[in-house]
């Protein structure tokens, strides 16, 4: 048997345009990976929050701390998109919104709608 | 060596406990937004609630089965090599146990 590729191969990243769910996908994907990076962190500020009146109140400078800003919203992205692409996924796996239309209006409002609520959440937290 | 995969299984899991955890942290939002915590007491005694013990504990199981699947399917997809692939499933694994055994530790902890 002989082995003929038949897909063209072209792996440029910058040439290739990807669709507005491909998007969706790889960002469920890397917040996924973020989450999962960031676990000993969250369970160590929760540790930390319940031990005491005082570490209570260093958990909270912690978080509203300057330096670390930037790391925790990073936090909070990828638990909101996770969180809103996961449920879209759910939804197309029970047949809601599965049309092309449907599908790319939805992949646009989770990609625009988390990095907004994401915004508003450092904002009430800081 | 063969193992008999379990495709169907896993994907099923990924889907309850993403139901399960994304109503958790609706939960979770919600209360934040109706009122919010500022005091020690009020958030302690909030999470140390019998059914809120058991609800964080369950979230816990659900985040590591969710995450172990999740990060498998990641790694198998992008790294290759059977010996990188073994070696960071490994490091995936022993995190997620080490991660489940210090929060539900401090879970019970905290609830006696």
């Amino acid at each position: 048997m002989t082995t003929q590729r038949s897909a063209p191969v072209y792996l440029n990243l910058l040439r290739i345009r990807f669709p507005v769910g491909a998007v969706t996908s790889i960002a469920h994907r890397i917040s996924g990976v973020l989450l999962f990076l960031s676990l000993p962190f969250l369970i160590y500020l929760l540790e930390l929050s319940l031990r005491g009146p005082d570490s209570f109140k260093q958990v909270l400078a912690i978080v509203q701390n300057g330096w670390f800003v930037a790391g925790f919203t990073l936090i909070i992205w990828s638990l909101l998109h996770h969180l809103l692409s996961g449920i879209r996924f759910l939804l197309i796996d029970i047949e809601q919104g599965v049309a092309l239309q449907q599908a790319r209006r939805s992949a646009w409002l989770v990609n625009i709608l988390a990095p907004v609520l994401t915004l508003a959440c450092s904002w009430w937290i800081l | 060596m063969s193992r008999p995969t379990h495709g169907l299984r896993d994907w099923l899991l990924q889907r309850l406990t993403a139901i399960y955890l994304a109503l958790f942290l609706g939960y979770l939002l919600l209360h934040f937004l109706i009122q919010p915590q500022h005091s020690f007491q009020e958030w302690h005694d909030w999470m140390t609630h019998p059914a809120m013990i058991i609800a964080t504990a369950l979230f816990i199981l659900a985040v590591l089965v969710h995450g172990w699947v999740g990060m498998r399917d990641v790694v198998l997809d992008y790294v290759q090599s059977v010996r990188l692939r073994i070696t960071i499933l490994s490091l995936i694994a022993l995190t997620l146990i080490g991660c489940g055994i210090w929060a539900l530790r401090l879970l019970v902890q905290v609830s006696g």
